[in-house]
């Protein structure tokens, strides 16, 4: 069984009295451990796509199966205990809380989930050591680089050990030589763990590492083959 | 549930300015609100005593049932006689809340000097049960001259702006007249005692004491008005009427009982006007609390829009952002309360060390201003805000709680 599985699926946007058509009836199948990029020109819907395989939005029509759930008949209670658990979000503004240490940012979804104070520290301490960061566990996110606020961003998508971990542009914000490590946590942690990685981008240091790329157009998939 | 009171404080930290002009403005509110109760607080324990001890109204009056409407028209009729006068007293010190219960008659008439004359009311007791029931008040404002006693039963107790009238001093004699119940004009001499402050403008040109028994005999009755009770607490004022009105009647005793509230000329009207002012100062208070913890909250939320996204990707709850907003909302009202209790605290010490002095309308000596320490008002009034705040934080927290999420994310 995918991982994902999108049938036919649109996504309209009103503005005022006019229509904007972001997916014009997508396909896709994504199966588990792919490790996959969206990419395209801006304003092809690439985030308009993450965000409905992220269940953070609702499809105007079509079928959308996120590991077997349907994710339209989900309640919106449902939909936030389906995306704690199976998904990770990876921002490309990092998005962390600044009142929140490293340690605590990590320790959110799980403290969201329920985890004791204990467990999620125990937790979210191995993550940020598995992403070379665990020496700045009591730093907030002012006084670390990018690349060390997205290392963190990364630590909190997989404290939950999720399924999924989408990205929405993760290197835009980061120098090339942070950008390439990133790119290499991720790799690894694809190899490693064979968490699912879906993220969009344009940035071709990280087009020319990914298994698999989805060309968006126009709301439209034109080219959905993998790539070594 | 730490975690989120974690996140709450450290979200009010994080716009300090603001945060602070929030928590002064709570603050001051709070500390408006617990000194003016405290004030009033004061005013009406003053009230309470003057009503009970300086008015001489004890905590309970009864009267033959009708005085109220008749009694001046057929006083003999609406009076108790000897033998019920002794019956009511007994039946009544029984109770074990009850210090006394004595005589009284009010006689109003003429005064003279033999050269200027005027009308007066008096307030005839018997002298030793008074010196109970004014208790503290006699020190509070003391007599100039004697008191009245049982030795001098010709002494009477004049007011300061009637003695003032009549040259009246202490050993200076004088005449009443009034009607006997009968309807006979009756005249006795009277030796004056002392003179005192009774309180009022109102009163101080008219009032007069007299000796239970003069008052009798001026009257030419063995009958008393009115029994008057003192209880041993004012709270049970009304517990006590229930009790004895049921017993005096079961005992065969027709009687109507008023409580010292009911009675007091200024009580209940100063303090309906006090609690109206109280009303629209709490009124007011609120009304700034609300807007300004809306107002905050407002802000914050429209501040941390793409962080309520982020916290709903990761899988919060919409109730989860609302507890979020309402708790840091709760702790504005906390915080803001405890910076009100510290400056009720040295509001107060200030005014317990410099006592203003004032003259309140229709009293007619100065007292000092003085703001009591409530604890449990303080606490009711703490709790009274922390759930104000919570309830003012919950308006945008559950707009912000509603947001779209791809919305919030992309909010800059």
């Amino acid at each position: 069984m995918a991982l994902i599985e999108m049938k036919n699926i649109t996504k309209d946007y009103h503005l005022g009295e006019t229509v904007v058509h972001a997916l014009r009836g997508i396909d896709l199948q994504i199966d588990k451990k792919e490790f996959v990029a969206i990419w395209g020109p801006s304003g092809s819907g690439k985030t308009t796509l993450l965000n409905l395989i992220s269940a953070l939005d609702e499809p105007t029509t079509g079928e959308l199966a996120i590991a077997g759930k349907d994710v339209r008949s989900l309640t919106d209670n449902q939909k936030s205990e389906h995306r704690n658990e199976t998904i990770g979000f990876i921002f490309q503004g990092f998005n962390l809380v600044p009142v929140l240490s490293a340690l605590e940012n990590v320790m959110l979804p799980l403290q969201i989930k329920g985890a004791s104070a204990t467990e999620a520290k125990k937790q979210a301490l191995s993550r940020l050591k598995e992403v070379g960061i665990g020496d700045l566990s009591h730093n907030r996110p002012a006084k670390m680089s990018g690349g060390q606020q997205q290392r963190v961003s990364i630590a909190r998508a997989l404290v939950n050990n999720p399924s999924l971990v989408i990205a929405d542009e993760p290197t835009a914000n980061l120098d090339s030589e942070t950008a390439h490590m990133i790119i290499d946590l991720m790799r690894e942690l694809n190899e490693k763990d064979h968490i699912t990685f879906i993220f969009s981008t344009h940035d071709q240091r990280l087009l020319d590492r990914v298994k698999r790329l989805v060309r968006l157009e126009d709301g439209k998939i034109v080219n959905g083959g993998a790539k070594q | 549930m730490m975690k989120w009171i974690k996140l709450a404080v450290r979200n009010i930290l994080r716009n300090k300015r603001r945060s602070f002009v929030t928590l002064l403005a709570i603050g001051v509110g709070y500390a408006a609100i617990s000194l003016f109760y405290g004030y009033m607080h004061n005013v009406y324990t003053g009230m309470r005593y003057m009503a009970i001890e300086g008015e001489g109204l004890g905590h309970l009056r009864v009267n033959k049932a009708g005085w109220q409407e008749k009694g001046k028209l057929q006083p003999e009729k609406y009076m108790f006689s000897k033998e019920d006068t002794q019956k009511i007293i007994k039946l009544v010190t029984e109770e074990k809340d009850v210090v006394l219960a004595t005589p009284q008659i009010q006689v109003t008439g003429i005064v003279t000097n033999g050269i200027a004359s005027t009308v007066f009311i008096a307030q005839s007791v018997v002298p030793k049960d008074d010196k109970i029931i004014k208790g503290g008040w006699a020190s509070f404002a003391p007599i100039t001259g004697q008191t009245l006693s049982e030795e001098k039963p010709y002494g009477a107790e004049v007011a300061k702006d009637l003695a003032r009238y009549l040259s009246f001093t202490p050993g200076k004699d004088g005449v009443v007249m009034a009607p006997t119940l009968s309807g006979q004009m009756n005249a006795m001499d009277i030796q004056v005692a002392g003179v005192y402050d009774s309180g009022s403008d109102f009163s101080n040109d008219k009032f007069m004491r007299f000796n239970y028994y003069f008052a009798q005999s001026l009257l030419d009755t063995q009958s008393a008005e009115r029994i008057v009770v003192l209880l041993k607490d004012w709270q049970k004022t009304q517990l006590m009427r229930t009790v004895l009105l049921k017993k005096l009647k079961a005992a065969g005793i027709d009687c109507e009982i008023r409580t010292w509230e009911e009675l007091s000329l200024s009580f209940s009207k100063n303090k309906a006007w006090i609690d109206t002012m109280f009303m629209f100062l709490f009124s007011i208070v609120l009304v700034i609390v609300v807007m300004t913890t809306v107002n905050t909250m407002g802000m914050a939320i429209l501040e941390r829009t793409r962080e309520i996204g982020t916290l709903r990707a990761l899988g919060l709850k919409r109730r989860g952002v609302s507890l979020l907003f309402a708790l840091e909302g709760a702790f504005l009202g906390f915080f803001g309360s405890i910076l009100g209790i510290i400056l009720h605290t040295c509001v107060w010490a200030i005014i317990r060390i410099y006592p203003p002095q004032y003259t309140p309308p229709g009293v007619s000596m100065s007292v000092s201003l003085t703001v009591d320490m409530v604890p449990p008002m303080l606490f009711i009034l703490l709790l009274s805000l922390v759930l104000l705040s919570l309830f003012a934080a919950i308006i945008p927290a559950r707009r912000a709680a509603r947001q779209n999420i791809v919305d919030s994310l992309g909010h800059v």
